[in-house]
Formats: C-alpha cells, structure tokens, sequence
C-alpha cells in the first residue's frame, strides 16, 4: 500500500479536489483505493467522493467516530466497513474505490464526535496511547482491506493531525501551492520540515511531489517566487537527482480546459508510479 | 514525615484508588497521589532496603495506572541510576514499562510493532509541536 497525502499549506488550492480526481482515477485503472479524510475541522471529502451516496445511506461513521470508539474500546474495534463508503467506479474497470469521510458532517453529531476526539485523545502523550489509535487505523486498512493506495486530505495549515499524517503516515506528500509568496514560503517550510521528521522504522525517505495550483502564463522566472521554487524542487529532489520537475495545473479560464485535463494526467502518472519502479 | 506515616497513608490512597477504579472506572488522580506518596517513601527508604525497592516500583506502577507514561519513565530512569539499587530493582523497574508497552500493543493489535516509535514520535511532537516546528 502507498500512501499519499495531499497537503496545501493555504486553502482554497484544489487539494481535496485533486485527491478525489486521482481516487477515481487510479480506481478506474483498475488499482483498489481508499481514500482518507483528515480534514477533521472542515471535511468535504464526501462533497467530491459520493455524496449522493452518503446522504442515502446516512452514513453515521467516519475518521472521527471511529478513532473515538478505537481509543475507547480498542480490543473490539468496531468494523471498518461500517465507517467507509463505497464509491462507484467505471464498470469493468477491475478498481475499487472506499471512501473513510471524516465523518456525518456538517451534522451536530459530527462536530460532537470531534469535540470528544479532542477530549479522549492527544497525540502527544508520551505513552504513546493517542499515537497508537492513528497507526492501528492505518495499519488496518493495510491489512483488511489491501488497497494498492491509501490517499489522505490532510488539513491545511500547521496542525498536529496535518503534521502526522504528511510526516508518519506518508510514503508521499503532494504539496499544492498557489503562485504568490505567502502560499510558497509556506511550502517550503512545511517541505523543510517534512524532510527533517522522524520516521517510522520500516518507512522509506519520505517522496514530495510540488504541484503549483491555477498557474498562468505569467509567472516570474527571476526574484523571490522563482528562487522559491528552485529552493523547492532541490528540497523534494529524490537522493540521486539535484531536483524534481514542479507539476503545474493550469487555470482553466486562461489555458481552457484541455491544459489542465494533460497536467492532470502527467500529475497522476507520476502519482501511480512507486518510486524504484520503471513506468 | 515519618516513615510511619506515609505508610499509612500509600495503604489509604491506594484503597481509594482501588474503590474509584471499581465504582466509576477512572481514577487518574487517586493513582497519582499513590505515586507521589510512594515517592515520598522512596526518599525516605534507601533501594538497599526491601522497603525502599517496594516504594520504588509503587511509584512507578501507580504513575502508569494514572496514565502518566512521562513520570514512569523518568522515576523508572531516576531509580535505575541510584547507586543502591540492585540489579533485580532495576530489572523489575524496567519490566514494568515493557509490561505497558505489552498491553498498549495488544490493544492497538494492528500496530502492535509501532509502539516505541509511537512513544518517539509523541516525545517529538511535545517537544517540536506540529510538523516539529517548534522546537
């Protein structure tokens, strides 16, 4: 299982967008995904991912429910299934595709949960209990349900729960920005960061991926935003390689469509390609 | 404080630890106030004596029992270092946060292999805040 996390510094990139574009496409290439909401304080992933769905089943689970009920009564966890959805995919396309919301949001039950969630569980104990529900979660969804990917929204911003799930949870971090300073400067520290986090001891050096979001034509190519971005792409450099490319997706009302369908899908191969892999 | 005393009163805090635990299921700081007292006994009983050693590992259980994993581990480092102490207190020291460690596995089965760096990963995010920015 890969895990990737979709993580923008500022809101308002396309993050939670771009993640449910590349579940479903992935899942129609035949891959098994789950898709992870961890945007606890504004969740939407259930907006983008069947929400038709959700509202017909009146789905009651999700992240939050379920971590409340684990850190509570963790020998019986309650099933996983009961907190996913099942998204559809393309027929004969061989992929599936479950969606763990981050719960019924925008009910007052959900926002009950969280406040519990906040109440049972912190993740700094040194004792490793408020750790321990997260890595069970997803060492479960490894182990029962076998997907190829496991795509998470992490919040946006510097939050403890966006933290732990770009630097422990992830093999891969895609990093949207938007093309002014402060969404850069941003990135760039969370992307230092991420470089300098522990890691799990079976986990690999952790992937960053940059994708600068609603690009236009104009785009400095000298200055701050410029050697910004170098200092970025030397930063999420594979070892061997002096820098990464930056992947671009371009504002639809400038470049129309078409651009943005190609980046899309130049973003996505690099997405399914496992690193040590030949695509 | 007379050694006398302090004794009276660990047997004390512990029974009404153990009521709290029956009856209402949670008692943090009934265990809390056990370890500090046991502690206490420490402070007065040198690791040479039997007395002392059972004071010693109190303190060390009744902190985990309130959930206190950092005072465990730090009275667990503090007695371990004491010239006195043998090397059975300093093994029974020790098992007693392998034990936690044991049970935070079981009940986390999925992970069971994450615990230390669970606990690694926490110290680090107390130290560093999100992202580790902070420190």
């Amino acid at each position: 299982m890969e895990t990737l996390a979709f993580y923008s510094y500022k809101g308002g990139v396309g993050r939670s967008l771009l993640l449910a574009n590349a579940a479903r496409f992935l899942a129609s290439l035949g891959k098994g995904v789950v898709a992870l909401d961890f945007d606890f304080e504004a969740p939407g992933l259930h907006y983008k991912l069947g929400h038709a769905a959700h509202r017909e089943s009146r789905l009651e689970g999700g992240a939050v429910p379920y971590l409340v009920a684990t850190a509570r009564e963790a020998t019986s966890p309650p099933p996983l299934e009961e907190h996913m959805i099942q998204v559809p995919v393309p027929p004969g396309s061989g992929g599936w595709l479950r969606l763990m919301p981050a719960g019924p949001a925008p009910d007052r039950a959900y926002w009950a949960a969280l406040k519990q969630l906040g109440e049972q569980v912190r993740f700094d104990d040194p004792s490793g209990q408020g750790l321990m529900p997260l890595l069970d979660l997803h060492a479960r969804i490894r182990e029962e349900l076998k997907p190829d990917y496991l795509l998470i929204d992490a919040r946006t911003g510097v939050t403890e729960l966006g933290g732990l799930a770009t630097t422990v949870l992830a093999d891969t971090v895609v990093c949207m920005f938007v093309a002014n300073q402060e969404s850069l400067d941003g990135t760039l520290m969370v992307a230092e960061a991420l470089k300098a986090a522990p890691r799990l001891k079976a986990q690999r050096p952790i992937r960053i991926v940059p994708v600068l979001a609603r690009t236009t034509s104009d785009l400095p190519v000298e200055g701050p935003f410029a050697e910004g971005v170098k200092r970025l792409l030397e930063l999420a450099a594979p070892a061997d390689k002096k820098e990464t490319r930056l992947f671009e997706l371009p504002h639809d009302e400038v470049h129309g469509a078409s651009p943005l369908d190609k980046a899309y899908l130049e973003l996505f191969e690099e997405l399914a390609a496992k690193p040590g892999t030949v695509k | 404080m007379s050694t006398d005393l302090l004794n009276t009163l660990v047997t004390s805090a512990i029974w009404r630890a153990e009521q709290l635990e029956e009856r209402v299921g949670s008692a943090s700081l009934a265990w809390a106030e056990v370890s500090s007292l046991e502690e206490e006994l420490a402070k007065a009983l040198p690791a040479s004596q039997p007395e002392g050693r059972i004071a010693r590992r109190g303190a060390v259980r009744a902190a985990l029992k309130a959930g206190d994993f950092a005072r465990a581990q730090a009275l667990v480092e503090r007695y371990a270092a004491e010239k006195e102490a043998i090397p059975a207190l300093r093994k029974a020291l020790h098992q007693l946060l392998e034990e936690d460690a044991r049970t935070l596995a079981e009940r986390f089965h999925h992970a069971a292999k994450a615990v230390d760096d669970a606990r690694g990963l926490a110290r680090w995010l107390q130290e560093g805040g999100a992202f580790g920015l902070a420190a």
